[in-house]
C-alpha cells in the first residue's frame, strides 16, 4: 500500500519536475538570444546546462538506471570548460592567448 | 590591457585537468559494453587539454605537450584502419573482432578486445581533430602578427 | 579471395592515412600516390575480371550474417564503376602535379584524393542503405577538403553553397532512411527488396521512395535541383573539378539505378514516370546553360546536367534496353566527363584564359590538344562510332519501345545542341588566328594533355570494342531487371 503511494508520488514529482525543468530551459533561451549584456548570457547558457543535467538526472530516476551518471558527469565537465571560455572571452578579448604570466 | 589575476584558475586547474584524464581513461575503457568509448574519451582529453591552453596560454603548454595534433589524427585514423585490415590479413571478413579476459595488474579481471585497438584508433582521432580545430579558431592571431613583426 | 573485394575500399583509405603524413614532401607524395593508384587499379581490374567471369562476391564485414551485419557485394554493375574509377583517379594523379601549384598540392591534396577515391568505391559496393549513406559522408568530406584548395574567395563562396546544400540533403537522406527501418524493419538492400512487397501501406513507401530520389538527385543534379553544381564545379582546380564531375554526380545516379530497380519497384507508374519527366527537363535546361555562357570550364561543367538526364531517362523507361543503356552511358560519361575536364585545364594553361572570347588559334601551337578535344566533343555528343553513341541508340530503342517519343525528341534534340556547345569551343578557341597571350610552356601542356588522351583513347575502345563490353553490360542490366539474383546472393538462402 506504502509502497505503491511512494511510486505514484514518485512518477508525478518527476513529472512536475520535467516540466518546470523544461519551462525554465525555455525561459533561459530567451534570456540567452535577448541578452541584453554577453555576461548575461553566458550565465543563462550556464544555467542551461545545469537544467540539462537536472533533465538527465531525472531520467536516471524515472528508468531506473545508473547508466546515465557518467553522461551528468560527462554534461558537467564540458559546461565548466565552455564557462571558463565564455569568461575568458569576456575578460581579455581572447579564449587561448600567446603568453599569460 | 590591466593584468588580471587568475591564481584561483590556475591552482584549480593543476587538479582538475588531472580528474578530467583519469574520467577520459575510465570512460575510453568503459566504451563498447558501457557507455564510453574511444570517441567520448577522446572529447574529454581534449576537454582537459583545452583547459590546460586556456589557463596557461599557448607557449607554455606547447613547451609541455609538444605534440602535432594533425599527426596525431592521421596516426589514429591509420590504426583504426589497421585494427580491421588485420582479420582480413588472418582470413575473416573486414572488422571481425574477438575478445579475451586477462588480469591485469591495477584493473584487476578485464575484458581485452580488439575492438578496442579500432577505439584507440577513434581516440587519437578525436583528440587530434578537436584540438587542430580549436587551436586553428580560438587561438590568438594578433599576438602571432606581432610576434612575426617583432621577428622581422 | 572473398575478402579481397574489401580492398578496393580499404587500401586507399590506407594510402590516404599514409599520404597524410608527408604533404609537404611533395616529390615523395606524388611517387607514392602514383605508383599506389597504377597498383591499385591493376588490383581493381583483376578483381572486376573475376566478378564478371565468376559471378557476383558478397561479403559480410565483422562476420555478421546479412540482414544484421553490412554486406558489401561486388557484382558487376558495382565492379565496372569502382574500376572507371580507378581509371579516372589514376589519370587524376598523373595530371596533378602540372596543374595545382606547390601550396595546393601540399595540403594534403593526395590525402584527401585517396579518401574520395575510398568513399566513391565504398558507395559503389555497399549492400546496405545505412552504410550508403556512410560512404556519402566520406566522399563529401573529402570533397569538402578539395574544394577549398586554393582558397580564393570566389571559391570559398561557392564552397559554402556545396557545403550546406549536401549537409541538408544528407539530413534529409537519414530521415528517409529512418522512415524506411521504422516501415520495413530493414536497411539491407536485399531485404528491403524482399520486404517492400509485403509492406501493407504502399502510399508511405512510395513518398519515402520519393524523398529518397530527392536526396539522390540533390546529388546527382537533376532538373530542379542542379542549380548548386555549375557554379561550385567551375571554381576548383581543373583536377578537382575532373574528379568531381567524373565521380560525385555518378555516385547519385548510381544510387537511383540501384534504389530503383532493386527495392522501389512496386509503383512503377508513379515514381518512374517522374523519372522521365525530370529526365526532359534535366536534358533541355543543362544544355541551354551550356550555350548560354562564354567560359569554356562553365560549358563543360554544364555538360555533366544533360548526361545525368540520358541516365535519368534508362532508369525512367525501366526496360531491359533502356537500363543496358543507362548502365553503358554512366561507364561512358565517367570517362569522357574525365577527359573534358582535363583537356579543359589543359586548354586554360595553354590560352591562359577561361574565356572563349579571348582566345583563338591554340591548336596551331598545341595540335594534340586540339584533335583530341575535337575527338572527345564528338565522343560526348554521341556520333557513330564512339560510346556514347551505343548508350544513346540503346536508350533511344527504350524509349521508342515504351512509345515516348516527346522523350525520344527531346534527347535527340539535346544532343545536337551538346555537340553545337562543344563545336562553339572547338570553332572559336581553337581555330582562328594566334593569339599573344597564349602559353609557351609546351612541356606542361603536354604533361596536361596526356592523361586526357589516355582517357579518349578507353572512350574510344567503349564504343569501337563494343562487341567486347556489350554483352557484359547486358547481363548486368539483366541482373538488375531480375532483382532474385542480388536478393539470393546476398542472404543466401
Amino acid at each position: 500500500m506504502l509502497n505503491e503511494f511512494g511510486a505514484q508520488m514518485l512518477d508525478v514529482v518527476l513529472w512536475i519536475s520535467f516540466v518546470g525543468v523544461t519551462i525554465s530551459i525555455f525561459i533561459l533561451v530567451y534570456r540567452t538570444i535577448k541578452g541584453p549584456t554577453n555576461p548575461d548570457r553566458a550565465v543563462a547558457l550556464d544555467a542551461i546546462g545545469i537544467n540539462m543535467m537536472a533533465l538527465v538526472g531525472l531520467q536516471a530516476i524515472n528508468l531506473g538506471t545508473d547508466r546515465l551518471n557518467d553522461v551528468v558527469l560527462l554534461i558537467g565537465i564540458l559546461l565548466f570548460i565552455g564557462t571558463i571560455a565564455i569568461a575568458k572571452f569576456l575578460e581579455k578579448g581572447v579564449i587561448i592567448d600567446r603568453h599569460n604570466h | 590591457m590591466a593584468h588580471t589575476n587568475d591564481i584561483i584558475l590556475k591552482t584549480m586547474t593543476q587538479l582538475i585537468a588531472f580528474i578530467l584524464l583519469g574520467f577520459s581513461i575510465y570512460l575510453f575503457f568503459a566504451g563498447h559494453n558501457a557507455p564510453g568509448g574511444g570517441f567520448i574519451g577522446g572529447l574529454m582529453t581534449a576537454a582537459a587539454i583545452i583547459l590546460m591552453y586556456i589557463t596557461y596560454g599557448y607557449e607554455k603548454i606547447e613547451q609541455i605537450l609538444p605534440i602535432n595534433f594533425t599527426t596525431m589524427f592521421v596516426a589514429g585514423l591509420g590504426i583504426a584502419t589497421l585494427a580491421g585490415i588485420g582479420s582480413i590479413v588472418l582470413g575473416h571478413p573486414f572488422l571481425s573482432q574477438t575478445f579475451e579476459y586477462y588480469n591485469l595488474p591495477i584493473m584487476g579481471e578485464t575484458e581485452l578486445a580488439t575492438a578496442l585497438i579500432f577505439d584507440l584508433g577513434v581516440y587519437l582521432g578525436v583528440v587530434g581533430v578537436t584540438m587542430t580545430i580549436i587551436l586553428t579558431i580560438a587561438t590568438d592571431s594578433d599576438a602571432k602578427e606581432d610576434e612575426e613583426k617583432a621577428e622581422a | 579471395m572473398n575478402n579481397l573485394i574489401f580492398l578496393p575500399i580499404v587500401l586507399p583509405l590506407i594510402a590516404s592515412v599514409i599520404a597524410a603524413f608527408f604533404p609537404k614532401k611533395l616529390n615523395l607524395s606524388r611517387k607514392f600516390a602514383q605508383i599506389t593508384s597504377v597498383i591499385l587499379t591493376i588490383m581493381t581490374a583483376a578483381l572486376t575480371w573475376h566478378v564478371l567471369t565468376n559471378g557476383t562476391i558478397v561479403v559480410q564485414s565483422g562476420g555478421w550474417e546479412a540482414p544484421f551485419g553490412i554486406s558489401i557485394v561486388g557484382d558487376g554493375l558495382s565492379m565496372i564503376l569502382v574500376m572507371t574509377t580507378y581509371i579516372i583517379g589514376t589519370a587524376a594523379v598523373f595530371y596533378a602535379p602540372s596543374v595545382l601549384d606547390k601550396q595546393q598540392e601540399s595540403f594534403y591534396f593526395y590525402a584527401f584524393f585517396f579518401l574520395l577515391i575510398s568513399g566513391v568505391s565504398g558507395a559503389f559496393m555497399t549492400g546496405d542503405l545505412f552504410n550508403l549513406f556512410v560512404f556519402f559522408e566520406v566522399l563529401l568530406i573529402a570533397s569538402y577538403g578539395l574544394i577549398v584548395l586554393g582558397n580564393g574567395k570566389v571559391q570559398l563562396r561557392e564552397s559554402m553553397k556545396y557545403v550546406l546544400f549536401n549537409v541538408f540533403s544528407s539530413m534529409l537522406f537519414v530521415t528517409a532512411i529512418a522512415f524506411i527501418y521504422a516501415i520495413t524493419g530493414t536497411v539491407n538492400f536485399a531485404q528491403l527488396a524482399e520486404r517492400v512487397e509485403y509492406v501493407e501501406q504502399a502510399g508511405i513507401l512510395t513518398t519515402v521512395a520519393i524523398i529518397l530520389f530527392f536526396v539522390f538527385a540533390v546529388k546527382a543534379a537533376i532538373f530542379p535541383l542542379y542549380y548548386w553544381l555549375p557554379n561550385s564545379y567551375v571554381v576548383p582546380n581543373a583536377v578537382v573539378s575532373a574528379l568531381f564531375g567524373a565521380l560525385l554526380t555518378k555516385v547519385g545516379i548510381y544510387s537511383i539505378l540501384r534504389v530503383f530497380t532493386l527495392i522501389f519497384v512496386h509503383d512503377t507508374g508513379v515514381t518512374h514516370q517522374i523519372f522521365i519527366w525530370l529526365a526532359m527537363f534535366t536534358m533541355l535546361f543543362g544544355v541551354i546553360g551550356a550555350l548560354s555562357t562564354n567560359n569554356v570550364k562553365l560549358i563543360i561543367t554544364y555538360n555533366i546536367i544533360p548526361a545525368v538526364g540520358f541516365m535519368l531517362m534508362g532508369i525512367g523507361l525501366y526496360t531491359e534496353d533502356a537500363i543496358a543503356g543507362s548502365v553503358y552511358y554512366l561507364m561512358h560519361d565517367m570517362v569522357i566527363k574525365g577527359a573534358l575536364f582535363f583537356l579543359i585545364g589543359a586548354l586554360i594553361v595553354a590560352a591562359g584564359t577561361k574565356d572563349l572570347r579571348e582566345m583563338s588559334g591554340v591548336i596551331q601551337k598545341f595540335p594534340l590538344l586540339g584533335w583530341i578535344f575535337f575527338v572527345a566533343s564528338l565522343i560526348l555528343a554521341g556520333v557513330p562510332p564512339f560510346s556514347g553513341f551505343i548508350g544513346k541508340i540503346l536508350l533511344l530503342r527504350g524509349g521508342l519501345e515504351q512509345e515516348e517519343f516527346l522523350l525520344v525528341i527531346i534527347a535527340l534534340i539535346s544532343s545536337l545542341l551538346i555537340l553545337f556547345s562543344m563545336m562553339r569551343i572547338f570553332i572559336r578557341g581553337f581555330w582562328g588566328d594566334l593569339m599573344d597571350n597564349i602559353s609557351d610552356d609546351r612541356k606542361r601542356v603536354r604533361n596536361l594533355t596526356i592523361p586526357g588522351v589516355v582517357l579518349v583513347s578507353i572512350s574510344i575502345f567503349l564504343g569501337v570494342g563494343a562487341e567486347a563490353v556489350y554483352p557484359h553490360v547486358e547481363s548486368i542490366a539483366n541482373m538488375l531487371m531480375d532483382r532474385t539474383d542480388y536478393i539470393s546472393s546476398v542472404l543466401k538462402e
